[in-house]
Order: C-alpha cells, then sequence, then structure tokens
C-alpha cells in the first residue's frame, strides 16, 4: 500500500523531457490520433481532387493538432510556479472574455458562445475550464484553507457559480455543468460526505419528478425515510403507527373533503412534520430534525421543479422527457440519439471497418465529426475499439489521479484532480449521450471531437499537469 | 493511511465504474442485441419492386395481338418538393399535362406530404428521360407497361389490364396496392401466366434520399423475369373482317378448328376498341361503356343465353337415330305443321313427306316434333318424365347446359330444361306437349354462342370435340393444358352423323334453306335457325362447316334480332368461311349486303337506353 502511495521518488533525469509522464504522455497521444483518424472517417471525400485542402475536417483538425502540440510543448517548459502565478489574470481574463462572448459573441446551434475571427471559430468556455482549474487549485492551496469551513466554502463555490451563471446565460448549459466536475476534486480535499448528500437527492428528486407523478413520491419518500429511521432507531410498532396514521389522515382527507389525493397527502405530511419537529427539538435528535429538513425540501422541490419545467422551451423539454423515457419520438428529438445508438449498436465485436460505417457514411448520424463522434468508434472499430477508447480515457484519467497523488504541494494535486474530473465529465455525458444514457448536451468528447478550441484547451489542461508533475523531480532544473 | 489516501482510493472505483457502465452498455448494444444491426440495415437499405414487362399475346400466325409498351407512372412526395419552387409550365409540357392540372395533383399531395402520390400516368419512355434531365426534385417515375393493340380488335376476348382493387390486394399475396392485374378476356384467364414475377432490388440510400449503390453488390436482388408470350389460336385477320361484318349488330360470332378445338375467331357485338381502356383516358371510355345499354362489355359469345332455333334440330335427330326411335330414311308429312291436342306448331312451305335429309335441309319444324315426340314418351323409359332425363344425358353430352371448360374468361353455362325444372314450373302436371317447343331449339333451352359453334364441330368431326380454346402456344411451355388435347365423345354414334350432315350439305348445295352459304369447291354444309323471342324480331343465327370432309372449320353466327337465319347470320357465317378457307373474298356485293344490313333495335335496346338516360339526368 505505501509503496503505492510514495510515488515521489522518481526518476532522477537531469532533463525536464526525461520527467514527463510518459504514461500520460501516451495515452494523450493515443487519443489524439483516434480522433484524427475518427474525422477522417467522418469527413474524407474520395472524389476530392486535393485530399490535403485544408477546406477538409481531418487538415483542419491536424492544423489544430500542430498548433496545440506547439503550445502545449511552450507550457512544458515553463516554469511552475508562472502557473500558480498565473492563476488570478487567467482567471479573471477568462471571465471578462465569457462576458464579452455574451455581449459580442456569434449565435450556433442556440447557444451564444462562439467567437468568429476570420473564419476561425473559438470558444472561451473551453479555455475558462483551464483558468478554473488553475484559479481553484490556487485559492485551495493556499495554507489557511480548510474546505469544511462555510467561508472558504462560500468562496469557492463563487469561483465556480461566477463563470457557471455567464455560460448558463450564453444558453450553453451543457458546457455549465462541467463545472460540476469540480465536486469531485473537493471530495478528494475533504469536504464532508454530508453535503453530497442533499446534491444526490436533488438529482434524484429531479428525475423522479420527471417520471413519476407526485403523490407518488411523496409515498415512496414516507416510506424511506420511515425505514431509515427504523433502521437508526431500532424501533418499530410507534414507526408503523405514525406512518400508517399519516396515510390514513390523507385517506380520509382525500375522500371526505374536495382536496385531491396530493394536496391531503401534503396537509397531513406537512402537520405531522411539524409534530415531528416539535419532538426533535424537545428530544434534541439531530438525526430527526436532518430527516425532516430532507423531507420539507423534497416537498418544496418536487412542485417547483414541475412549476419550472412547463416554463422551458419545448426542444429542452422534451430532450430532457426523451431521455427519462417518457417521450418516443425517434424522428423528432430523439433523433439524433436513435440514430446514434443504431450507428454504435450496429458495430459489433469488431466493427465495420475504417471508413466502412454505413450509418456514418451515408450520413445518419447527426453531428457525426463532433458531439456525436463516438458512434465512428462504435460503428467502425466495434466493441473491441470502443474498449480500447474508453480505457484510454479511464488510464488518463487514473493517471492523472495518481500523478495528483505524488506531487508534494496541494496546488498540483489539486489541479490534476480538477483536470481528471473535467474530463470525466465530459466522457461520461458524451459517451453516455451516445449510447442514450445520459441526456443531449451538447459537450465534445475531450481531444476526439473535432473542433479547435476544444482540443487546443484539452492539450493546455493536460500538459499543465504534466509540467506540474514533473517538477516534482528533486532535480527539477527549474526547482 | 490518511483520509486524502482512502477518498483518493474511493474516487479510483468511481472513475472505474463509470468506465465500466459505458462498457456494459456497449456490451448490451454491440453484442448481445440484433435490434441495432436490423434497424441500420433498414435505415440505409431501400427495398424497391421491379415490374416486370407484362407477357404479349400473338394471333395463331405469329401477328401481335397485344403489344407491351414501356410507359412510367409520376409520383411525387410533396416534402421532397424543392422549397424555391420549380418550372412547372416546363415540368407540366414534360407530362403532357395542363399546369392546373398539375397544380391540382400537387395540391392533393400536399395532404400526406410523405407519400408517394401518383401525378400522372402512361409517361412514354422519351418524356421520361426528359424529365429525368430536368432534375425535378420529389419527382420520380414507377416503371409500368402499356398495352397496344396493333389492329385494335377482340377488346372482349383479350380483357384489359386495370390497376388491383383493395379486395384483391387483400386476398392474394401477390398484389400490393399500385399493381396491375388482367381484367376479362386472355388478360384475366391467362393472369399467372402474362404478368410474368415482380422482382426486388434493394437499394442504398443516404439519410438525404440519394441512392449509393445497390445493397450487398446486389447479391440478395431478384430479377424481374418478364411474362411469357402467349401465342393465340385467333386469326387476327378473320377476327378483324368478322368485327367489322358484325358491326351494328348485336349478337356473336365463334370459329372453331374442329380437329384441334382451336378458336379462329370469336366475335362479341357491339365490341369495342381495346386501346380505349389503355392510358389516361381510360376511365371516360370505361364509364361511357358501362352506360351503354348494348353492353359491349358483356361478352356475348361465352355467356349469352340464346334460344338456339333451328340450329338445334341436328341435336334431336342425332339423339333420335342413337336411341332407335328414327330411321334416317323415315318420312314425316308436314302439313304447314305439327297440330297436337288443340295447338299447332307452325312450319313453313316445303314438300311433304319427307326424311331427315331433306328435314334436315329444309329446317321441318314438324318433323323434329315427332321424333322429339317419339323419343321422349317412348315406353322403354317408363315417363315421359325420364324420357327427358335420358334427352337431357344426350344434350349434356354435346357441351349444352354446362360449361365446356374452356380458358375463356367467365364461361356460360347455358341451360337446358330438367324434368325438376318443369315440376316447379307447372306444379308436376305437364306432358310432351309442354316441352314440344324445344324440339325445334326454343322454349326454355339457353345455348352460348361458344356452345353452338362446338356443335358445329362436333358434327364436323362426325361425334366428338376437343374443349374450344383460344391460347395454344405458352412461351417456355412445351404443351398447354393437357385438357385441350383429348376427345370427348358425345353419346351418339358417329354413324347417325352421316345423314345428319348429308342434310346440312343438302341445305347448302342441293336445295334448302342455306343455299347462299355455297362455296364452290368447299362442301359447305350448314343449318340455318330463326329463334322466336318476345323481345322483338327473330334471333338470326347460323351453323356451318366446310369442307364436308376433313373439316377446316366451324362456325357458328348468332345475329339478335336479325330476322331469317338466312338473311344475315348466314351470310356473315358464308363470308368468314370464304376468308379463311380461300384468303379471298369474290362476293363483294354479299359484304356490302352485309355492311348495310341493319337490324331493327328501336324496340329493344334503344328504348332501354332511352329510359335509362332520361333516368341518369332525372338523377343528376
Amino acid at each position: 500500500m505505501l509503496s503505492e502511495y510514495n510515488m515521489s521518488s522518481r526518476g532522477s533525469s537531469r532533463s525536464l523531457f526525461g520527467n514527463l509522464d510518459m504514461v500520460a504522455l501516451g495515452i494523450y497521444i493515443a487519443i489524439a490520433v483516434c480522433g484524427v483518424l475518427c474525422i477522417t472517417s467522418a469527413s474524407f471525400d474520395a472524389d476530392s481532387t486535393n485530399i490535403f485542402s485544408p477546406s477538409h475536417n481531418y487538415i483542419k483538425q491536424l492544423i489544430w493538432v500542430a498548433i496545440s502540440w506547439t503550445m502545449g510543448t511552450v507550457v512544458l517548459l515553463l516554469d511552475r510556479r508562472f502557473f500558480h502565478a498565473f492563476a488570478i489574470p487567467a482567471y479573471v481574463l477568462g471571465i471578462l472574455l465569457l462576458l464579452a462572448v455574451l455581449f459580442l459573441g456569434k449565435e450556433i446551434n442556440g447557444a451564444k458562445a462562439w467567437f468568429e475571427i476570420g473564419g476561425i471559430r473559438l470558444q472561451p468556455v473551453e479555455f475558462v475550464k483551464i483558468a478554473t482549474a488553475l484559479m481553484i487549485a490556487r485559492v485551495m492551496s493556499e495554507y489557511s484553507f480548510n474546505i469544511n469551513r462555510l467561508t472558504d466554502l462560500i468562496k469557492v463555490a463563487l469561483i465556480i457559480l461566477v463563470p457557471f451563471i455567464i455560460i448558463v446565460l450564453q444558453n450553453d448549459t451543457g458546457s455549465g455543468l462541467v463545472l460540476g466536475a469540480f465536486l469531485f476534486v473537493f471530495y478528494r480535499e475533504g469536504l464532508s460526505k454530508y453535503v453530497y448528500f442533499p446534491i444526490l437527492f436533488t438529482i434524484f428528486l429531479f428525475i423522479a419528478a420527471m417520471m413519476f407523478s407526485k403523490v407518488v413520491i411523496f409515498t415512496v419518500l414516507l416510506v424511506l425515510f420511515v425505514l431509515y429511521s427504523i433502521m437508526r432507531v431500532g424501533e418499530v410498532k410507534g414507526h408503523i403507527r405514525f406512518l400508517a396514521g399519516v396515510f390514513l389522515v390523507a385517506l380520509l382527507l382525500a375522500v371526505l373533503t374536495p382536496l385531491s389525493g396530493y394536496a391531503a397527502l401534503m396537509i397531513a405530511c406537512g402537520v405531522s412534520a411539524v409534530g415531528l419537529t416539535a419532538v426533535a427539538i424537545k428530544t434534541r435528535t439531530m438525526m430527526l430534525l436532518w430527516s425532516i429538513l430532507m423531507f420539507v425540501y423534497a416537498m418544496v422541490f418536487v412542485p417547483t421543479t414541475d412549476f419550472l419545467f412547463s416554463k422551458l422551451e419545448p426542444h429542452q423539454k422534451n430532450r430532457i422527457l426523451t431521455f427519462v423515457g417518457l417521450v418516443d419520438d425517434p424522428k423528432n428529438t430523439g433523433y439524433n440519439v436513435n440514430q446514434s445508438k443504431i450507428a454504435i449498436g450496429s458495430g459489433g465485436m469488431w466493427g465495420k471497418g475504417f471508413m466502412e460505417g454505413t450509418q456514418i457514411q451515408y450520413d445518419y448520424v447527426p453531428e457525426k465529426h463532433t458531439d456525436f463522434i463516438f458512434c465512428i468508434v462504435g460503428e467502425e472499430w466495434g466493441f473491441v475499439g470502443c474498449f480500447v477508447v474508453v480505457a484510454l480515457y479511464i488510464g488518463l484519467m487514473l493517471r492523472l489521479m495518481r500523478m495528483g497523488e505524488r506531487i508534494k504541494e496541494p496546488f498540483g494535486r489539486i489541479y490534476c484532480y480538477s483536470v481528471a474530473a473535467i474530463i470525466l465529465v465530459h466522457v461520461l455525458v458524451n459517451m453516455g449521450m451516445t449510447i442514450g444514457l445520459m441526456p443531449v448536451m451538447g459537450i465534445p468528447l475531450p481531444l476526439m471531437s473535432y473542433g479547435g478550441s476544444s482540443f487546443v484547451a484539452f492539450t493546455l489542461l493536460i500538459m499543465i499537469a504534466i509540467r506540474l508533475d514533473a517538477s516534482t523531480s528533486e532535480n527539477d532544473i527549474y526547482a | 493511511m490518511d483520509r486524502g489516501y482512502i477518498r483518493y482510493r474511493i474516487l479510483r472505483i468511481i472513475v472505474c465504474s463509470v468506465g465500466i457502465v459505458i462498457l456494459v452498455k456497449l456490451f448490451s448494444m454491440q453484442i448481445l442485441s440484433d435490434e441495432y444491426d436490423e434497424r441500420a440495415t433498414s435505415n440505409i437499405v431501400r427495398t424497391e419492386i421491379e415490374y416486370p414487362m407484362r407477357g404479349e399475346v400473338l394471333d395463331r400466325r405469329g401477328e401481335y395481338l397485344v403489344k407491351s409498351r414501356v410507359c412510367y407512372d409520376v409520383m411525387v412526395i410533396y416534402r421532397e418538393l424543392p422549397k424555391e419552387g420549380f418550372d412547372t409550365m416546363r415540368l407540366a409540357s414534360i407530362l403532357e399535362i395542363t399546369p392546373e392540372r398539375l397544380k391540382r395533383q400537387l395540391k392533393q399531395a400536399k395532404s400526406s406530404p410523405r407519400a408517394q402520390i401518383l401525378v400522372t400516368g402512361y409517361l412514354s419512355q422519351e418524356n421520361k428521360l426528359l424529365l429525368d434531365e430536368g432534375g425535378f426534385k420529389g419527382f420520380h417515375t414507377r416503371f409500368r407497361t402499356a398495352r397496344e393493340y396493333p389492329r385494335k380488335i377482340g377488346g372482349n376476348l383479350l380483357g384489359y389490364v386495370s390497376e388491383v382493387t383493395a379486395d384483391q390486394v387483400k386476398r392474394w399475396d401477390y398484389y400490393d396496392v399500385g399493381d396491375y392485374i388482367g381484367v376479362g378476356g386472355v388478360e384475366s384467364a391467362y393472369e399467372t401466366t402474362l404478368r410474368g414475377e415482380k422482382g426486388v432490388s434493394y437499394r442504398i440510400y443516404d439519410s438525404h434520399g440519394a441512392l449509393q449503390g445497390s445493397y450487398n453488390d446486389g447479391y440478395d436482388d431478384i430479377l424481374p423475369v418478364k411474362g411469357a408470350q402467349l401465342t393465340s389460336t385467333i386469326d387476327a385477320r378473320l377476327q378483324e373482317f368478322a368485327e367489322e361484318l358484325m358491326e351494328g349488330k348485336i349478337g356473336a360470332v365463334v370459329a372453331i378448328e374442329p380437329a384441334t378445338g382451336e378458336i379462329l375467331a370469336m366475335v362479341s357485338s357491339p365490341s369495342y376498341n381495346p386501346d380505349l381502356m389503355v392510358g389516361r383516358q381510360r376511365n371516360n371510355n370505361y364509364a361511357a361503356m358501362l352506360h351503354n345499354q348494348r353492353q359491349p362489355q358483356f361478352n356475348r359469345a361465352v355467356k349469352a343465353k340464346y334460344p338456339p332455333g333451328s340450329t338445334f334440330k341436328l341435336v334431336q335427330g342425332l339423339v333420335g337415330l342413337q336411341e332407335g326411335v328414327l330411321h334416317a330414311s323415315q318420312k314425316y308429312p308436314c302439313d304447314m305443321g305439327f297440330s297436337y291436342g288443340s295447338r299447332k306448331m307452325a312450319c313453313h312451305a316445303h314438300k311433304s313427306p319427307l326424311d331427315l335429309k331433306d328435314a334436315v335441309a329444309h329446317s321441318c319444324n314438324a318433323y323434329f316434333c315427332y321424333v322429339f315426340k317419339d323419343m321422349i314418351t317412348n315406353k322403354k323409359y317408363g315417363s315421359v318424365k325420364e324420357g327427358v332425363r335420358v334427352w337431357n344425358d344426350y344434350v349434356y353430352s354435346f357441351g349444352f347446359g354446362r360449361q365446356l371448360g374452356t380458358d375463356l374468361y367467365g364461361e356460360g353455362t347455358g341451360y337446358v330444361p330438367t324434368p325438376e325444372y318443369y315440376d316447379r314450373g307447372y306444379n308436376e302436371r305437364w306432358n310432351w306437349g309442354t316441352v314440344i317447343n324445344c324440339a325445334i331449339g326454343q322454349g326454355d333451352l339457353g345455348c352460348t354462342p361458344l356452345q353452338m359453334a362446338n356443335l358445329a364441330a362436333i358434327v364436323a368431326n362426325r361425334g366428338y370435340y376437343y374443349v374450344p380454346h383460344i391460347i395454344k402456344h405458352i412461351e417456355g411451355r412445351d404443351s398447354i393444358d393437357r385438357r385441350f388435347y383429348e376427345r370427348h365423345y358425345t353419346m351418339v354414334d358417329s354413324i347417325h352423323f352421316v345423314p345428319i350432315v348429308e342434310g346440312m350439305w343438302r341445305s347448302v348445295n342441293v336445295a334448302g334453306t342455306s343455299g347462299n352459304a355455297r362455296l364452290e369447291g368447299w362442301d359447305v354444309c350448314g343449318k340455318t335457325g330463326t329463334a322466336q323471342n318476345p323481345n322483338g324480331a327473330d334471333h338470326s343465327t347460323f351453323l356451318s362447316f366446310a369442307p364436308k370432309n376433313n373439316p377446316k372449320i366451324a362456325i357458328s353466327v348468332y345475329v339478335e334480332h336479325g330476322g331469317f337465319g338466312a338473311s344475315i347470320a348466314l351470310p356473315i357465317a358464308s363470308l368468314i368461311e370464304e376468308l379463311y378457307l380461300t384468303d379471298t373474298i369474290t362476293r363483294p356485293q354479299m359484304v356490302e349486303a352485309v355492311r348495310n344490313y341493319q337490324p331493327n333495335y328501336t324496340r329493344n335496346y334503344d328504348l332501354k337506353q332511352l329510359r335509362y338516360d332520361e333516368k341518369r339526368k332525372s338523377k343528376k
């Protein structure tokens, strides 16, 4: 165990490049190669007279790769302290860019998130991820910082919320949600696990609110909470009596008064919540108080979600409903996902071969070179190809985390975890979307999806992590 | 171990589980489920029906009766139409329809924008090329074959081709909505042979609807099989001539080659030009025919039930001879008719008494009344009822009162009255006097012109017939159905035909009712018939074959309300025989006379038409 944890004694190469983590670098290059191959398959045109013409997407992507690698090399040559110092200006610059794009940007696919300069599109949000990661690392690595202190927690929450709100205002909610990745980092840095329970509970309530009627949700919740209480206290009879009492009251109210079943249940729950609060305060049982608080939160959250949901744009509503499975409309909102699932599902074990995928080549998968690029892996390279690609990503994340662990100073560790977390969210949401596990959100697959901003940003993100990791060597020439 | 390291391990597990969840889902989609493979294939592959060319029909000399020509249906998918519009004037001129009509069709297509809607049919191949060249997006063509009739003859005989009805689609797997099917005549009787086999091609289309090639390199495609070519027994020249002669007359002509049962010509008049049933005017033409009370689409040659009149005396004589109630030399007197009880069956002036040959030649009513009466009242049957029953069996053996089993569509049975029929009609109180009008082919007897022609063939063959048929060869087969090669003998022995044939010969060549049918050197035999009927003038009919020995043609002509057998049916039959036997017409004045002879239909068909039209008008 310890040997695994104590990873700081690294190679003693004199040169910087001898200290680079070759595993991370190798995986990075492998993924980039896969990406270029997929983009080639999606955009290769055999009829074209000049297959090296820069009008082709794969040539454009190769140009971006070259630019990225140049920038990446520069990053590797920078002093590690530079990143620490650069964090605040980078963050401020990022926020300004976000604001600028909100007012001056170009709207594409409904999101006002792009700058267009001479035919080249840039998406500042990709770079804001780097800036935010650096900023978070810097703030959290301060000596006096304690994540479980409320003022510090609010500080980091603000660092995330400011760009998040601007991104949501750009109507690019998918990219905004990526910032949620930092919860992963906070967990590593010791944020109390009780903070995560309300978050998971909220997600659960949100999905439940879409799928089930409110009466069902609260009936189940009531039973679950009582069961939890029984487990904690170990007393059965009283709990059963309480549960039966609440349901009986609700039933009587629903039958005898013109109230709806939902209203009756709410009144019964509300009254018992007030009663139980009194009991909890009297007996000073914090556990009970927490449960009541969560339940009351649910009583507020579910109808609010319902209300907000009815205010959503039809296409957003449909996306969510299609994902939850309430709407089955393969030609409309679910069309993309449906076609994507068909393409991936028809790949089989070994795939149809490079540039042989019928769904890809005959244009049945929309956005095949950008958000749905994983379809090309699925259809043309089959399960084996998918396994390799998924393994590369998981390997990269694990490697980044390991790199973080062996960096002695918190700044590098937090930054590496941030990179791993951002990649995790991107991979989970993007792949999950193409195979129907996640709702459709327009976020790219790191290093594979076509697009300059994204490729440059992820390259820089990873290179900075590799650079910080390389500094751990005692013989760091810059130390 | 500090808390950070524990959390590192937990987070590692979370990262790995994300990967595992994705891979498990991928495994179930890619390896375990076949659903996506099928859907991927159905996404790109479209099954297209390849229509075969419909088989053609030749006449017995190899001339085309029915030809197939390539044409196209033009369909539109409204959704695929370019948003910026297109040159409607040009398209309309290519499609040869008015721009208004095109706009109307497009408006109709708008209501179901995804479906293929027919814009117009019967587009010629040249115009199809123009359409393709024009690049009209959203417009598609569907291969079809249209019928063409070089001689414009044989409307009822050949039938026509029409779209299948919803009912037919339900009944037979082969057909889908929009397919063509033969209706009536040869088209219907030989539908399965003529239609060929539809093919299937699997083509790959991209998501924009552009053709990308054939699926699996075309290995799964099935080529359409062209319908077989049929060689008909019809002599096109004879058919055309017969139709010409029957112009303006209502009735039928059937000519058979006795040695084979092949039908040489078959006319149901009024007929129609089969070309009327092809093309864009088809529906109008069809409706016009439907309202015509002369019923041009009713195939009288095989369906009509006509009283055979005196031609039936041949059967009576033969039955009498076979049953032994008559000898060829037996003479009966005829005093301008046959008296029974208080009634009398009238006859015309001729020598008396006379024997069987002369009775046939002069068509004596009285003679055959004696024969028929003697037959059915013969003691050996025990009762008249049993006598009629035996007579029935004889008549059936001549092909009357039943279907002959030909390959003609909608063959009728005619009608032969049975003892049971008389029992019902006369409350079981009837005797030989009740049925005596059958002796001369009147009363309740009903025969189709085909059956009468078959009788002529039986007499020509001296006692047997081949089932008449209209197709003698099917492309790709060695023979037609075996039933057409079998001789069907009547219950009358061959020997008894001698005096009958002799009488028919004398009727034409010595002295009798059929003198005008004489063709020098061809030994024509004939029998006239004049059938009374309650609707107007007598029906004129003539039954004949030639030559007497080794007959080459047997014919029956029936003209409704045509008067005496000799006045119109005989010359028509004689001219057809002449053309068939000698390839020439030596009596143009007779052709002229036939053309000019117009039976009077004012009391029946014309009156009916008048009333029908008035009723339609008042309904409107």
